[in-house]
């Protein structure tokens, strides 16, 4: 019988004494079967590897070049290579493999009931095996020194890979074995170096501007793919949506008798206008155009939403080619951030933001610009409202306070009163006398 | 840490591997290794409408399948005991040149599978949040598109 454990994290010790304790069918349990011994220590693990993938397959071990580690990557002669990632779960939330097989004499009888071989890894690690553009494993050597580009020196591919960080000497074996594989990597080293030829042998160096481009277009290529030109889903909820994202605003809709009134007309008054204007003023006309177009279609869906009252209205709306160079720019960065390490990545955004020919940036940086002014105005408003209210509050506290201090002590005079003096100030004492006549020095 | 370099044991024949669904079971279970007679525990069973649903332990689990992307294939492979071996050392693997033989081991494929099922307690697993679902889905997708690049040969013509 498999035995569950509801616990969450156990330490390793720990985890090795239930195992072993598992694997002793225990006398006390009621379990009619008990639990096959544990096979070696070497439970089998889960791949996705490429179809492609051929006998002369090979898993490497090639030093990561953004981390400076070693990773597993995976080699084919035909297909490439490919890097490993690994899925596992946090430990707050656990989980197990249980692998049902088909036995293998299966195939024979299939009409019968399927004879499943069951087995248990109590590892989630899933393993996927995605292509990988050596591309990236060869930057570190290419670009070790930072000095200008005039002083690196046109090397030999050998060169290149000698300087090539190679922890376990995989690369070179892989390399001398498959001729497939030099070839790729070669072609791959031409892709973004200069190359001379020096008798029968190229000689290559780095070009910066060829880099930038090569990777510019991988970029490219993540957007502008087969599902709409979009990044893939959880990407751009949270880089391209959240951060174009206009903060929320509170605009009071006056309804009036002029129905479905234009929305700009309507947020008058609000930072939406006045960054219309301030648009129309930097860009094209015919940009600012459509962007007020969607704008005022924007807030008069949200005006058609709230009947009454209230509307809420995002203040902006990014144009699509703002979202478009914003998807651009988070793949870019995407690609920098896991695959270049941090000295080189820096030496690409820079070139990136010089190489204006290759894409140009500044529809969505003046967009950025004028949301985070949008979003400071809006935090302003927000905390000034805040303040404003709360000194409204005190004050209204201050008197509530006054009144019921008041009302307590005429309370507390009304309880020391007795029933009689209580019934007597009801009588009408208009035509009689004061008390205090009878005492007078009568004259 | 050194690793040894695998190589890739097929099945004898390909597309005669034995085919295997793996369940991701939505807890921890201490224990490697074959749990038989597994009829006892688990028995998932398809609706009609498609769901899943199994009971493990008294609990009601809700499974989601995953149908690998065209172009993969999962592989349920343990490495072969000679490159276990190996990988207990490393400090043997560290000062092995060149000339001596490159230590091998051998990724055995033991079954193959094109579906995998990833089970949630109560309710099926939310597709956006679950790293196994978005992998599959995402990443594999995204991976393919950030490392294409031209073939070889078509780079020569430019």
């Amino acid at each position: 019988m498999a035995r569950t454990r509801a616990k969450g994290a156990t330490g390793a010790a720990a985890a090795r004494d239930d195992k072993k304790s598992a694997t002793t069918p225990k006398a006390a349990s009621s379990s009619i079967y008990t639990l096959p011994a544990e096979s070696d220590s070497n439970p089998p693990k889960l791949f996705i590897l490429p179809k492609s993938a051929s006998p002369a397959t090979r898993i490497v071990t090639l030093q990561h070049p953004r981390y400076n580690k070693p990773a597993r990557y995976l080699v084919c002669p035909e297909a490439g290579f490919f890097e490993f990632t690994t899925i596992s779960p946090p430990k707050s939330a656990p989980r197990s493999w249980l692998i049902q097989q088909q036995s293998s004499h299966d195939d024979a009888q299939p009409t019968q009931t399927p004879q499943t071989k069951t087995q248990i890894t109590q590892s989630p690690a899933l393993h996927l095996a995605t292509p990988y553009d050596p591309l990236f494993l060869l930057l570190p050597a290419l670009c070790s020194n930072t000095d200008a580009e005039q002083k690196r020196m046109f090397l030999s591919l050998e060169d290149h890979l000698d300087t090539t960080p190679d922890p376990a000497k995989h690369l070179a074996e892989v390399l001398a074995t498959s001729p497939a594989t030099r070839q790729l990597v070669e072609a791959r080293l031409a892709a973004v170096c200069d190359v001379v030829q020096a008798g029968d042998e190229s000689m290559y160096r780095v070009s910066e501007a060829r880099l930038v481009r090569e990777v510019l277009d991988k970029a490219r290529r993540v957007v502008d793919g087969d599902n709409g030109g979009k990044l893939p889903g959880s990407m751009e909820e949270r880089f391209v949506r959240k951060e174009l994202e206009a903060p929320v605003l509170g605009v009071r809709v006056a309804r009036g008798g002029s129905g479905n009134g234009n929305g700009g007309e309507e947020g008058s008054g609000t930072p939406a206008s006045a960054s219309e204007e301030s648009q129309e003023s930097v860009e094209s006309v015919e940009t600012a155009a459509s962007s007020a177009s969607e704008m005022s279609a924007a807030s008069t869906a949200a005006t058609s939403v709230a009947d009454e009252g209230d509307g809420v209205a995002s203040a902006m709306t990014a144009p699509e080619e703002v979202v478009k160079l914003q998807r651009l720019r988070v793949a870019f960065n995407f690609i920098c951030s896991s695959y270049v390490a941090p000295r080189i990545a820096e030496m690409l955004k820079g070139n990136l933001a010089k190489a204006t020919e290759l894409v140009d940036f500044k529809p969505l940086d003046e967009y950025l610009e004028r949301l985070a002014k949008l979003r400071q105005e809006a935090a302003a408003v927000r905390s000034s409202d805040f303040s404003r209210k709360r000194a409204a509050d005190e004050e209204q506290d201050e008197r509530a306070e006054k009144r019921r201090k008041q009302e307590a002590e005429e309370k507390a005079k009304k309880a020391n009163m007795s029933r009689g003096v209580k019934n007597l100030m009801k009588v009408n004492t208009s035509g009689m006398k004061k008390m205090s006549d009878f005492f007078k020095k009568k004259g | 840490m050194s690793q040894p370099m695998l190589s890739l044991q097929l099945a004898k024949s390909s597309g005669n591997a034995p085919k295997a669904t793996p369940h991701l079971l939505p807890c921890r279970i201490h224990h490697n290794g074959p749990a038989e007679p597994a009829q006892s525990f688990w028995e998932p069973t398809v609706g009609d409408d498609g769901t899943r649903t199994a009971y493990f332990r008294g609990r009601k689990l809700q499974g989601k399948a995953v149908t690998l992307p065209a172009g993969c294939r999962g592989v349920v492979a343990a490495t072969s005991a000679a490159a276990q071996e190996q990988s207990r050392r490393p400090e043997e693997a560290e000062v092995i040149d060149l000339d001596a033989e490159m230590p091998q081991g051998t990724l055995q494929v033991q079954a193959e599978f094109d579906e995998m099922v990833v089970w949630g307690h109560e309710a099926a697993v939310d597709g956006a949040a679950d790293p196994y679902l978005r992998g599959v889905d995402e990443w594999l997708a995204l991976a393919d598109k950030i490392h294409s690049y031209p073939a070889p040969a078509a780079s020569k013509e430019k």
